[in-house]
């Protein structure tokens, strides 16, 4: 009996012990870097604090930066989500535009805002608004055109009340954009390129020509289905027809957090790589078509599903096509690569660049002189800038 | 009789100590592995869900429900946010839901693809996702907003199920 009550005792300091509050997970962090080369070969690299947002910059590919400068002059409740982050782009001057996204409430409605510096990153103009509606807008990317134009997208929710008002429900979110003629300093009317898009996945931004952004997105189809399409503008104002990438049937009532990616080579053909868990197909895949109006050819797996293939990422750099992803091995997260040189046609077997032991932000690729680098920010290396070969 | 006046009083004392289990704990590397340890033996349903998983919290209230109903379900939540949550608000999500008494945890390592790959390397994450596990740690996993008939059935068939 005795040996009981001991037991009983010894339970109740290790319960008592066990069911301590834990105060280590206060408000939510993002972790993230996002780069972009100036044509003059700098690399700006912009990144999410816990509640601002700076940037800083290198002149030798990544091996020391400069003092990061504050691009937001107070304390903001910054887009935290797992698939967001702030955008940078550098234009022909060396001006430069910043866009990121707070969260205006605890529901997950956003506000995207931009901000300017016309001195080479010293100092940047106070955050405005990207647009003027103010019920939500998150995922805001930032691009410049082949013509040196200024192109921003975002997931918009503006369309829900209306719907409401008609006794409509709306999934999803719009898919949004706005161009800039005076250079990343204002943005002009926004426009809706399509309705009812998946609300919480990254957007990828290439460019078909000047004036013609192509934009890969998760959608929603038949109300629940969120697989991927594409649409390429005719012209600046004018979104083209949406094409499925494909049908990976994933019917889903939640948020996958988990974007694509897309580029367009100089020849017109696209390339994206995407994640699904639908019926049809699991895991990391990629997929081509020869131009904007062809059809997606038929999907290529990267990985295998139980190494949770995740976060993929492709890029054009002279006549190469990059591609990249994140594994786990069941001890480190692995960034593993594989590169074309025939326009997607064929690639190079698969090859790990970089690897951390701890948490990392999705692995980016940027370019700059015909040479892809991998961008990656991990929380046991710091910030690394990976040059890829034209070939492994 | 003095015996078990002092087993009652330490179990009274112990009260308190388990209306503070629904403050979510760590759930860190190896917390898996403990957890399942711990379980050994006994048929258990982990629940894992998000504060940033919608149809999670529209879910939950329906969890607490099957709590109070079923007193042979050893319930463990598991808040598997990528991006780890304020612990005061998983708290106050599951006492708002009756689930203020079950053992729960809460990602707070930001290596979410380790976590992920020690509960099961084939999981990419999705939310809501339940893990059923029985006596001889069989596991079934259903995947989304679980059908919680099939969870009924499934404690029904445990305790049938020999010792």
């Amino acid at each position: 009996m005795r040996r009981i009550l001991l037991g009983l005792g010894l339970l109740l300091i290790a319960g008592s012990a066990g069911a301590q509050h834990h105060h280590g997970g206060g408000a939510p962090e993002a972790f993230t870097a996002t780069p972009a080369f100036a044509p003059d070969g700098t690399l700006w690299l912009v990144r999410a604090m816990a509640d601002r947002i700076v940037v800083a910059k290198s002149s030798d590919l990544g091996r020391s930066f400069s003092q990061p400068v504050a691009v937001t002059p107070e304390p903001l409740k910054l887009d935290w989500g797992p698939d967001a982050r702030p955008h940078i782009a550098a234009d022909a001057k060396g001006d430069l535009v910043v866009t990121f996204a707070i969260f205006q409430d605890q529901r997950f409605n956003g506000r995207a805002f931009f901000a300017r510096s016309t001195d080479k990153g010293a100092s940047f103009s106070r955050p405005q608004p990207i647009t003027a509606d103010s019920t939500s807008q998150r995922f805001e990317t930032v691009a410049i055109d082949p013509a040196g134009r200024v192109f921003a997208a975002w997931l918009d929710k503006r369309n829900i009340a209306a719907a409401r008002a008609a006794g409509r429900g709306y999934p999803g979110a719009a898919l949004a954009y706005a161009w800039s003629d005076d250079g990343g300093g204002s943005f002009g009317n926004t426009g809706i390129a399509l309705d009812n898009t998946c609300e919480c996945c990254r957007l990828g931004v290439s460019f078909a020509g000047p004036g013609r952004p192509a934009i890969v997105f998760r959608n929603i189809f038949d109300t629940s289905v969120r697989d991927h399409a594409l649409i390429t503008f005719k012209d600046a104002a004018t979104p083209g027809p949406l094409k499925r990438v494909s049908i990976d049937d994933w019917k889903l009532e939640a948020c996958p957090h988990h974007g694509p990616s897309l580029a367009v080579a100089p020849d017109g053909s696209q390339h994206v790589a995407w994640f699904t868990d639908g019926r049809a197909r699991k895991g990391l895949f990629y997929a081509r078509a020869d131009s904007a109006e062809g059809p997606f050819g038929e999907p290529r797996a990267l990985s295998s599903p139980d190494r949770q293939p995740a976060r993929p990422y492709v890029l054009t750099a002279d006549r190469a096509i990059h591609l990249v992803w994140k594994e786990f091995d069941g001890a480190k997260a692995v960034v593993r690569w594989q590169v074309s040189p025939d326009g997607g046609r064929s690639w190079s077997a698969t090859r790990t660049v970089a690897d951390t032991t701890d948490a990392s932000d999705h692995p980016l690729l940027v370019a700059h002189a015909g040479r892809a680098y991998l961008s990656w920010l991990t929380k046991a290396q710091g910030y690394r800038l990976i040059p890829l070969e034209d070939q492994p | 009789m003095r015996l078990s006046i002092l087993l009652a009083l330490l179990l009274a004392l112990a009260s308190p100590g388990n209306a503070e289990a629904g403050s979510p704990l760590p759930f860190e590397r190896g917390s898996w592995a403990k957890l399942r340890a711990e379980h050994a033996g006994q048929p258990t349903v982990i629940h894992l869900w998000g504060l940033t998983c919608g149809p999670c919290l529209v879910e939950l209230p329906y969890r607490g429900k099957l709590v109070a109903e079923r007193h042979d379900l050893k319930l463990v939540l598991i808040a598997a946010d990528p991006v780890p949550q304020d612990s005061e608000r998983v708290e106050a999500m599951l006492k708002n839901a009756g689930l203020g008494d079950s053992e729960s945890f809460s990602f707070t390592d930001r290596f979410y693809e380790r976590l992920r790959y020690e509960i099961d390397p084939a999981w990419a994450g999705e939310l809501p996702r339940t893990v059923l596990i029985d006596r001889d740690g069989k596991t079934t996993v259903l995947v989304g907003v679980a059908d919680l008939g099939q969870v009924r059935a499934w404690l029904d068939a445990q305790s049938k199920s020999p010792r």
